[in-house]
């Protein structure tokens, strides 16, 4: 094999018809990031919003995935549907079920925080070609790390969405704080990555591939009896736990949260709200390929390694949601309360994935009905970021859009905006009560389905039922915090002499509603239904390829 | 290169790695930490190319490395300019002085 037909094989993989034709979405992110740097040697940033682009970008690539997202389930007449998964360049990405959900999900997403700066205008005409191509680069990254296939791109992915979003949060560069908060980020941030990639560099040298899909059979070839007497079997639950402390850092999991309150305080609240629901999306879509890569095979002793680790994630994820939930009693300004609660919620969806995990390693194998109850555990996963990109977004948004009229993000200074701005305090509240988990909103759904699951696994292993208790308990102390927010708006009258806050209906409103309204499509309509049947459909497809 | 086997190169990578840790976790100087990620990072790319040259990973490993240089670079650039925005604004780059944002 000399070079010539290496390359000309490469070149035949990343062809349109088989590799970059699929990756039409990024392409255009990617066209759209150029477009956005060269159009300033031009000076057309001076007469050309700078938000034109990625909105522009944004909403082409999502109709593209929306497209393909159908295609690939059938829905579309007339179209034959191709392989349910295949791979792109050499296999390095997967083209799954997976993989477009979340290009939906973080195209969509990225649409409306796009629509979102332009309405508040954090990045001013100066900085937007800047910050866009921060944004747009971080979303390219997340897509990579949502359908890596490789432990190369797992890595490459996190860092690429990793690095914008320091430069992000600390995007205010005049602000004490802020450059406080992206500081501690990237020192958190690069330790984390090293770690990652010394686990991965185990990772590679026991099993010999880096390719994800080969893991689980070369792993099981290589343990020994004995459990964690065996050498190996401790060198490779090491890697497994090096790695898995990267993706931790990303999905601020205790005890590698410590990053999140500050970097949400100290950032604009509109990056706040991109980094916990799009980054959060495509590291737990990571954090299900990486385990599933881990699950299968037929030795035992990979099998109740995996149990253990399963096990294991479901106490962090208790731990988490804990920490989270008591954490943010004493806070004083609503970004920070935000980022205790996103840690929180990180907990309940990790619940998930450890229900997950624990179902596809029991005594019974991969069975048939093995993978019907994990592709639940999925499903329920899919649905809650699918809710939680509105409840969060929906919060984050209305601090923008009240920053901007009372100059204040402390909660005290919230007192009797309920009144003032009647449209923006009832979207406060239905995003909060969402936030909680109460029917008849989305957020209820969702956990209910996580909790479902949990109970399932508890079957298997009596440790998750503990955890679903804890679950339990933690949604009603989390009543108390979001409830307090809620007293100051409406309860407490405004001050004298306070700022008045005037939200006009167009635009800054109906975007909020927009937002907003999801939570109740998706907590008490017919479309629970439809979401959940296409969450389901990801989650089949996604478990049937495990072995 | 007769007798030198895979344990000393894997030696040399762990060594580093701990160095690395070791550095993050004592050092109050910004740079400081950020050197001592350079260093996880190189750990970890003596081991790949160790494990290419060793193990049936072969090419891989070396691809890896080249990928974990660039990005180490492009780590680097930015750390620095948040580490010199942090200069601004506060007069040092002790992390332990970015003590505002808290609780």
């Amino acid at each position: 094999m000399n070079f010539e037909s290496i390359l000309t094989g490469v070149m035949n993989d990343a062809s349109w018809g088989r590799s970059l034709g699929l990756f039409a979405p990024e392409l255009i992110l990617c066209v759209s990031i150029v477009a956005l740097l060269l159009l300033r040697l031009v000076n057309a940033d001076r007469w050309l919003p700078s938000y034109l682009i990625p909105l522009f970008a944004s909403l082409t690539a999502l109709g593209i995935a929306v497209y393909s997202f159908f295609q690939m389930h059938g829905a579309i007449e007339g179209i034959p549907t191709p392989g349910t998964t295949q791979t792109m360049f050499t296999g390095l990405l997967a083209y799954d079920s997976l993989t477009l959900f979340l290009r939906v999900f973080l195209l969509g997403f990225l649409a409306l925080v796009v629509t979102l700066t332009m309405l508040s205008g954090i990045p001013d005409a100066e900085d937007g070609p800047d910050f866009y191509t921060l944004l747009l680069g971080s979303t390219i990254g997340m897509m990579l790390m949502s359908s890596a296939n490789h432990l190369l791109i797992l890595f490459l992915g996190i860092e690429m969405t990793s690095v914008p979003s320091y430069a992000m949060v600390g995007f205010l560069k005049g602000r004490r704080v802020s450059s406080e908060a992206a500081f501690k980020y990237v020192v958190y941030g690069a330790g984390a990555a090293g770690v990652m990639l010394y686990g991965i560099s185990l990772l590679g040298g026991l099993t010999g591939t880096l390719e994800m899909p080969v893991l689980a059979s070369r792993l099981s070839a290589l343990l020994g009896p004995g459990g964690m007497n065996d050498p190996t079997s401790r060198t490779v639950a090491l890697a497994a736990m090096m790695v898995l402390v990267g993706l931790a850092f990303k999905l601020s999991v205790f005890p590698f949260h410590f990053w999140c309150p500050d970097a949400f305080e100290g950032a604009a609240a509109e990056v706040g709200g991109y980094l916990s629901v799009a980054s959060k999306g495509a590291a737990f879509a990571l954090l299900v390929r990486f385990l599933l890569a881990f699950t299968g095979g037929t030795s035992v002793d990979l099998t109740s390694l995996n149990l253990a680790l399963g096990v294991g994630l479901g106490v962090v994820a208790a731990a988490t949601a804990t920490f989270g939930n008591l954490a943010a009693y004493s806070q004083t300004n609503v970004k920070r309360l935000l980022a205790y609660s996103t840690i929180a919620h990180a907990g309940y969806m990790l619940m998930g994935v450890a229900a997950m995990v624990v179902l596809l390693n029991g005594p019974g194998g991969v069975d048939a009905a093995a993978k019907g109850e994990a592709a639940t555990c999925i499903e329920g996963l899919l649905y809650y970021l699918a809710v939680y990109l509105f409840m969060n977004l929906g919060a984050f948004a209305i601090v923008a859009f009240i920053r901007n009229e009372i100059y204040s993000e402390e909660i005290s200074d919230y007192a009797g905006l309920g009144r003032q701005v009647p449209l923006l305090g009832a979207c406060m509240m239905i995003c909060l009560f969402s936030l909680i988990g109460l029917p008849p909103f989305g957020g209820f759904v969702g956990k209910f389905m996580i909790f479902a699951s949990l109970f399932q696994a508890g079957k298997i292993h009596m440790a998750m039922w503990v955890i679903l208790v804890i679950g339990t308990l933690n949604t009603i102390f989390s009543l108390f915090y979001y409830l307090r927010v809620l007293k100051v708006m409406f309860l407490e009258s405004r001050p004298e002499g306070a700022r008045r806050a005037r939200v006009s209906f167009m635009p800054s409103g109906a975007f909020v509603l927009l937002v907003t309204l999801p939570l109740l499509l998706l907590g008490a309509s017919p479309l629970v239904n439809s979401m959940s049947d296409a969450a389901t459909r990801v989650a089949s497809m996604l478990v049937a390829a495990v072995r | 290169m007769a007798g030198v086997d895979l344990t000393a190169y894997l030696l040399v990578g762990a060594v580093l790695f701990v160095c690395g840790i070791v550095c993050m976790a004592t050092k109050r100087n910004g740079i400081g930490v950020l050197m001592g990620v350079e260093l996880v990072l190189n750990g970890a790319n003596v081991n790949f190319v160790a494990f290419s040259r060793y193990t049936s990973l072969g090419l891989d490993g070396q691809m890896m490395s080249l990928f974990v240089i660039v990005l180490a670079a492009a780590e680097a650039a930015i750390a620095l300019a948040i580490a010199l925005n942090f200069y601004n604004n506060h007069q040092t780059i002790d992390v332990d002085r970015g003590s505002e944002l808290q609780g």
